[in-house]
């Protein structure tokens, strides 16, 4: 899976960018609010289809036009391929158009053609921050590797906004309490394909983080588990509706799993000092990366934004050794202090600067 | 913008209230119209008018009609024992271009969906129960859309229409005539192989 070719037009900071990465790894330097994570953001729409932080689309456009602009040419295997997106603001909204060889696609028939693993300074409070986090860490894994997982994922939110609009004029004497039952059973069977495909990667994912963990931490033991919707689903949200009605929402589903996270036999939440987390969390995002390469067949592109110079020894070592395995990475970071020479000589090297990309020094 | 006669200002703020028709587009059609023969112009506001007083709707199926009855289901070479459900006219118009099926429609004119605050009794499924209810319907097919809302209409129909007796079939989904399996989405292609066919 490469990288070969992004071009940017008015997305964020950056006003034009034409980019040529090279093969291996690839290191971005510059100071903050100079365009590092923009530029991973950009990368990382090409594989997700919208942005892993943004939270409307508007956002991503750039002062010059009303129109923002990604461009790429991706390979996987011996195929290229050419995406481009587009973002026009459009009154009050703005609209994502999508085209992967000058034909046009689905947003969320988009994600598999080209495959990113992310690590952003976020994901260093994986353990401790809210479940929906830990979900989003599937989420983004499975919409890349899993058929149908992302409109599997679309069309429960859809749901979900239905059927909670549809409590309330229940609970109003609007609508018949019968009104729920077509709900219930679209929530159950998408649901279900949904819990179906993260529990089967956690399960996956558990061996290989737990064996980073043990090798990191020196012999502490990491255990993940699914913490998924029962496995009766119709029958549980059918159970549930008394409890939903009153609250106006619906209380039974995957959009309440987590991921439960054990260190030494203890839910880590309540007790993970910063060191163990950020152990866990680098642990967890190798195991995630080796999986989607097997899955796969191919090693997705590595994207790091700046969380190397958060991460002390040991963790970092683990994850620079593991840069070694043959793939492409970009990295983005302040100071090129974090780095080894040996990774710096094998790297493309280049400085980042108000939206601009150019050799450094 | 100022500069031009209230007249024409408001011709192109009616026409930029149609579908997919944005400000630019709307202040072409409208030099357009004024740059027009008078025979032309008048013909357009003529059947713009007339649309509205002659075309209803069906009092049977609910497809626009120019008359009590629509041209399907006045005509008498239709099979009255087949109703395919779908959403609107428009797609009935979809169906009849393929020439393929010769039974009656029954148009819903819309889908439940409950953020719109639209239930079963706001479209036309009370009258489809009581159209299959009365008798001399052997199939219905239930041709809503394949998305959230149209699922859930089917489903919702399939389980009222139930108890009537009546066979409730849904339109298969396959690979597009002609297409490449290469490029097929994956969704498409597996209920393409989930459903597939003897030769």
């Amino acid at each position: 899976m490469h990288l070969i070719w992004l071009e940017l037009r008015n997305y964020r900071n950056y006003g034009h960018l034409d980019l040529e990465p090279g093969p291996r790894l690839n290191l971005f330097l510059g100071a903050n609010g100079q365009g590092k994570t923009n530029l991973l953001e950009s990368v990382a729409m090409l594989a997700l289809s919208s942005s892993p932080r943004a939270r409307r689309d508007a956002e991503l456009v750039g002062p010059l036009a009303p129109e923002a602009r990604i461009a790429a040419v991706v390979e996987s295997g011996s195929r290229r391929a050419e995406i481009r997106i587009s973002i026009v603001i459009d009154g009050e909204r703005a609209r994502r158009r999508i085209e992967v060889d000058g034909r046009p696609r689905r947003a969320v028939d988009l994600p598999g053609l080209f495959r990113v693993a992310l690590f952003w300074p976020d994901d260093l409070n994986l353990v401790k921050s809210g479940p929906e986090h830990r979900r989003r860490l599937l989420n983004q894994m499975l919409v890349q590797v899993e058929a149908g997982y992302a409109r599997a994922l679309a069309r429960y939110a859809r749901v979900l906004e239905q059927r909670n609009s549809l409590l309330k004029q229940v609970w109003s004497g609007d609508q018949p309490p019968s009104a729920l039952e077509v709900w219930d059973l679209e929530l159950a069977k998408l649901g279900g394909e949904i819990a179906g495909a993260r529990g089967r990667a956690v399960a996956a994912l558990r061996e290989g983080a737990a064996a980073a963990h043990g090798v990191i931490s020196g012999g502490e033991v990491l255990e993940l588990e699914y913490q998924g919707p029962p496995a009766d689903l119709l029958s549980a949200v059918e159970n549930s509706r008394r409890e939903d009605l009153r609250r106006g929402s619906t209380s039974v589903g995957p959009h309440r799993d987590d991921i439960l996270m054990r260190l030494g036999g203890r839910d880590a939440r309540g007790f993970a000092s910063q060191g163990q987390q950020r152990t866990a969390v680098v642990s967890v995002k190798l195991a995630e990366a080796e999986l989607v390469a097997s899955m796969t067949g191919e090693r997705p592109v590595l994207l790091l934004d700046d969380v190397l110079s958060e991460l002390d020894g040991d963790r970092r070592r683990a994850l620079l050794e593991s840069l070694g395995e043959p793939g492409q990475v970009v990295i983005t970071s302040v100071e090129a202090e974090p780095f080894p020479a040996a990774v710096i000589g094998s790297s493309v090297v280049r400085c980042i600067e108000a939206g601009r990309v150019q050799a450094c020094g | 913008m100022d500069q031009l006669p209230p007249s024409l200002e408001q011709l192109i703020q009616e026409l930029s209230r149609l579908p997919s028709i944005g400000p630019k587009t709307a202040q072409r059609l409208a030099f357009h119209i004024l740059r027009s023969d008078r025979t032309r112009t008048d013909a357009l506001a003529q059947a713009i008018v007339e649309i509205k007083t002659r075309i209803g709707y069906c009092e049977r199926c609910f497809n626009i009609a120019e008359g009590p009855l629509c041209g399907i289901c006045a005509s008498g070479r239709r099979d009255p024992g087949l109703v395919c459900v779908v959403e609107s006219a428009l797609d009935v118009l979809a169906i009849e271009r393929t020439a393929e099926y010769q039974g009656l429609y029954h148009v819903l004119h819309g889908v439940i969906s409950p953020i719109d605050g639209v239930g079963p009794e706001d479209i036309h499924v009370p009258a489809l129960l009581e159209r299959v209810g009365g008798g001399g319907i052997a199939e219905v097919i239930i041709a809503t859309d394949a998305d959230i809302e149209g699922e859930a209409t089917a489903v919702y129909l399939s389980r009222v229409l139930a108890p009537i007796g009546v066979r409730v079939t849904r339109p298969a989904h396959g690979l597009p005539v002609g297409g490449d399996l290469e490029y097929a989405d994956e969704l498409t292609l597996a209920r393409a192989m989930s459903g597939r066919r003897a030769f």
